[in-house]
């Protein structure tokens, strides 16, 4: 370290044939600006990392607060706008509907970033300071693991639209998922390229825990599909070419390709598939992850709107447009003035699992006469799967009038009917979206949640 | 055969724009002394700059240009009115480097408050492929590996054979002493700012072209690339660094035809330590026969 201690003109002179001095302290130096740099890099992967939270209204008296987690600044701060977005509309209808146990609820943005090492922190606090937090929702992918065991630790019960696969089997108390794990959904994008008579199907993933996750349960459905894999590649993220990798997908002459990357990796990729292979690129399954306009905009961009409209297929979680409950939900999305952006929230088939899980978590608490998550956690499910003789309600307001009136509810919201396992899960059908030209989503079939199970079986 | 050599056309196209940053890095560390991290930053900014321009409606080249050029500017003043008082009044080499660590947090926050978190795109700028003797390249590929080897001859030619290259490389080994000689210094150091920050913005502009759509994060995340090349070529040596990008370039790609491409980057860094293990003060350390015969 004592080359450090040198000063510029106390260097010793250059040694012949060098430009400048370039000595070893400079190698040193240089060595450390490689450390900085790249930690710099990282804390760029992540930034906007302020672990900035907000309160999406007052909260205080005898307010419930929902707590929202999920990353609200940095890169994935669409997906918390998702969340909120869902949260806004599941908490207006309740105050509307009167609010729980006379109580109105608010929405409580916790910002994980989408990074663990802030995710940890924020929560925390925010669970050792605000008050009347007796329910969650979100705790998305990258920081599930460290944000859920928080939230059961301090009996909040929560409604997750996480993709884990490790939440499949989990025995936490307070966690309950209506939506499916990544494994379930990649395998649901085998189900979709099946359906479409695919029979070459190369699988490309971005090396990070969101699209990841799909990969296993993709695979492990193409053994059971009887299509051919043409190629099961994991790439880094926001390289500055996948020539190489693009050229080995070529190579295997896919019908079509199931790939998961964010925006920019994703267009990067599929503008150098289109330039070495005669500006042919075969179409894209993908998660309805990417179903956020930065997607649209960033590949359309490269692509054309006419690949984006006609050969996109992004796979996730089921909602019928024809029932009640769907018109209600889309009623509350477009009439809560908090929402920027209804039709991108309407169409993310996962996001309205928040607004159902409020629902019923909603209702759990009017049922048990509780807003303990002790108390009224065992009520959720009961709730959910209805017991003999119970009123079936697609609605909170529906809900409350009906236990008002003395009689048995059996909640089915925008995602149809629940039904948990012992581990609280509840996978339910999946929904294959497209774009329109504007970018909003369009719906182009139904996948049935058996069909995908008899791929992973 | 086929996919090495494809692979190896893919790595010089992806090199050349590592090399055209590792060259402004290792040219601006070598002459001021100043390892500056806010370089990475200052890419995006050059990034983002060639965005608006070209949603103003410019080429995309001319684009480079201005960018680069204003990047250029930006790095004079950036180093006179930030780093240039500071090490006046004494602070140490690590002090500089944590004050350009600060600096370029500093200004990726202020690009995030300005322009805005989401991915932007250049859109297709790639031109038509060229394909020849088992390589294939885009028009703007060969137009960036075109550029990075002008401007490499240029830098040569000027640090080798003018007036003014004699200068700075006497500026870089003792400022004192040249400054004795007569050299104005801090001339000197202005002069060598702007050009290693018109290398810088030109790598900002060539990587968003690359990469087709990048966001905020995107010169931190190359930064390291661009130091690794300048390590791996010798400290000093801009031929160095250029080879030294090419290497990472090449390694990177063939490693992706040929294994998991998740490790793509992995393989390249895996070459670099080993690299410099045979040789530690890299590929074209000062005083090897090939530096000297490149040095002039």
């Amino acid at each position: 370290m004592r080359s450090l201690q040198f000063s510029h003109d106390a260097r010793p002179p250059a040694p012949s044939g060098a430009f400048w001095s370039a000595g070893r302290a400079r190698s040193r130096y240089l060595l450390l600006a490689g450390g900085v740099a790249a930690t710099l890099a990282l804390a760029a992967c992540g930034s906007s990392s302020s672990g900035k939270s907000g309160t999406a209204s007052a909260s205080g008296g005898g307010t419930i607060n929902i707590g929202v987690i999920g990353p609200m600044t940095g890169s994935s701060a669409e997906i918390g706008n998702l969340m909120s977005g869902a949260c806004y509309a599941a908490a207006h209808e309740v105050n509307a509907a009167g609010g729980v146990l006379g109580r109105t609820v608010s929405c409580k943005l916790i910002d994980d970033t989408g990074d663990p090492a802030d995710a940890v922190p924020n929560v925390t606090r925010a669970l050792a300071t605000t008050g009347n937090l007796d329910m969650a929702v979100g705790l998305e992918t990258n920081t599930a693991a460290t944000t859920i065991p928080l939230v059961n630790n301090a009996h909040i019960p929560m409604v997750t639209t996480n993709g884990l696969p490790s939440y499949d089997s989990t025995t936490d108390t307070y966690f309950w998922r209506m939506t499916a794990s990544d494994e379930q959904n990649g395998a649901a994008f085998v189900a979709w390229a099946v359906r479409q008579g695919y029979k070459r199907v190369a699988l490309i993933f971005q090396n990070n825990g969101d699209s990841q996750s799909n990969q296993p349960g993709a695979v492990a459905a193409m053994g059971h599909s009887g299509g051919t894999m043409t190629a099961n590649l994991t790439i880094p993220g926001d390289a500055s070419s996948y020539s190489s990798v693009v050229a080995r997908v070529i190579a295997g002459k896919p019908q079509a390709l199931i790939f998961a990357a964010d925006p920019q990796t994703s267009a990067t990729f599929l503008s150098e598939y289109r330039q070495l292979n005669g500006g042919k690129v075969p179409p894209v399954i993908t998660a309805t992850e990417s179903l956020t306009p930065a997607f649209f905009s960033t590949v359309q961009k490269v692509m054309g709107t006419a690949y984006m409209t006609h050969d996109i297929a992004l796979i996730g979680t089921y909602i019928s447009p024809s029932t009640s409950a769907y018109s209600l939900y889309k009623q509350a999305i477009y009439g809560t003035p908090q929402i920027k952006d209804p039709a991108t929230i309407l169409g993310v088939g996962t996001i309205s699992a928040i607004y159902d899980g409020i629902n019923l978590m909603s209702l759990a608490m009017d049922e048990a006469h509780s807003t303990s998550g002790a108390v009224y956690n065992s009520d959720i499910a009961k709730i959910a799967s209805g017991t003999p003789g119970s009123v079936v309600v697609d609605s909170y307001a529906a809900g409350l009038a009906a236990l008002k009136a003395g009689k048995q509810i059996h909640y089915e919201g925008v995602g149809g009917a629940i039904h948990f396992n012992a581990h609280h899960n509840s996978p339910g059908n999946f929904s294959a979206s497209g774009f329109a030209a504007n970018g909003s989503p369009t719906f182009l079939g139904e996948i049935p949640g058996t069909e995908v199970q008899s791929l992973v079986s | 055969m086929r996919v090495l050599i494809e692979a190896i056309g893919f790595g010089i196209a992806s090199g050349a724009v590592i090399s055209l940053g590792a060259v402004g890095f290792t040219v601006q560390f070598g002459i001021s002394n100043v390892l500056n991290i806010t370089y990475g930053s200052l890419m995006t900014l050059a990034a983002y700059l060639g965005y608006l321009l070209l949603q103003a409606g410019l080429d995309v080249w001319l684009a480079l240009a201005l960018a680069a050029a204003a990047v250029g500017l930006a790095s004079v003043a950036f180093n006179r009115a930030l780093l240039a008082p500071l090490i006046r009044r004494g602070t140490g080499f690590v002090g500089v480097v944590i004050v350009t660590v600060a600096a370029a947090i500093v200004l990726q926050y202020c690009i995030v408050a300005v322009a805005g978190p989401d991915t932007v795109s250049y859109g297709q700028q790639a031109g038509s492929t060229v394909r020849g003797g088992g390589l294939v390249f885009t028009t703007s590929q060969l137009t960036i590996i075109g550029l990075t080897l002008a401007l490499m001859l240029a830098l040569h030619l000027l640090l080798t054979r003018t007036q003014l290259g004699r200068a700075m490389r006497a500026t870089a080994a003792n400022r004192t002493v040249a400054r004795s000689c007569g050299i104005r210094t801090e001339r000197i150091i202005d002069l060598t700012w702007l050009i290693s920050g018109t290398l810088c913005g030109a790598a900002g502009v060539a990587l968003a072209i690359s990469t087709v759509s990048f966001d905020f994060t995107l010169g931190p995340t190359f930064l390291i690339y661009m130091i690794a090349a300048a390590v791996l070529g010798g400290i000093g040596q801009p031929y160095g660094a250029m080879i030294g990008g090419l290497v990472v370039g090449v390694v990177s790609q063939v490693a992706a035809a040929y294994t998991s491409p998740a490790y793509q980057d992995v393989w390249a860094f895996l070459i670099l330590i080993v690299m410099l293990l045979v040789r530690p003060r890299g590929l074209l350390a000062a005083g090897t026969a090939s530096a000297r015969r490149l040095a002039g």
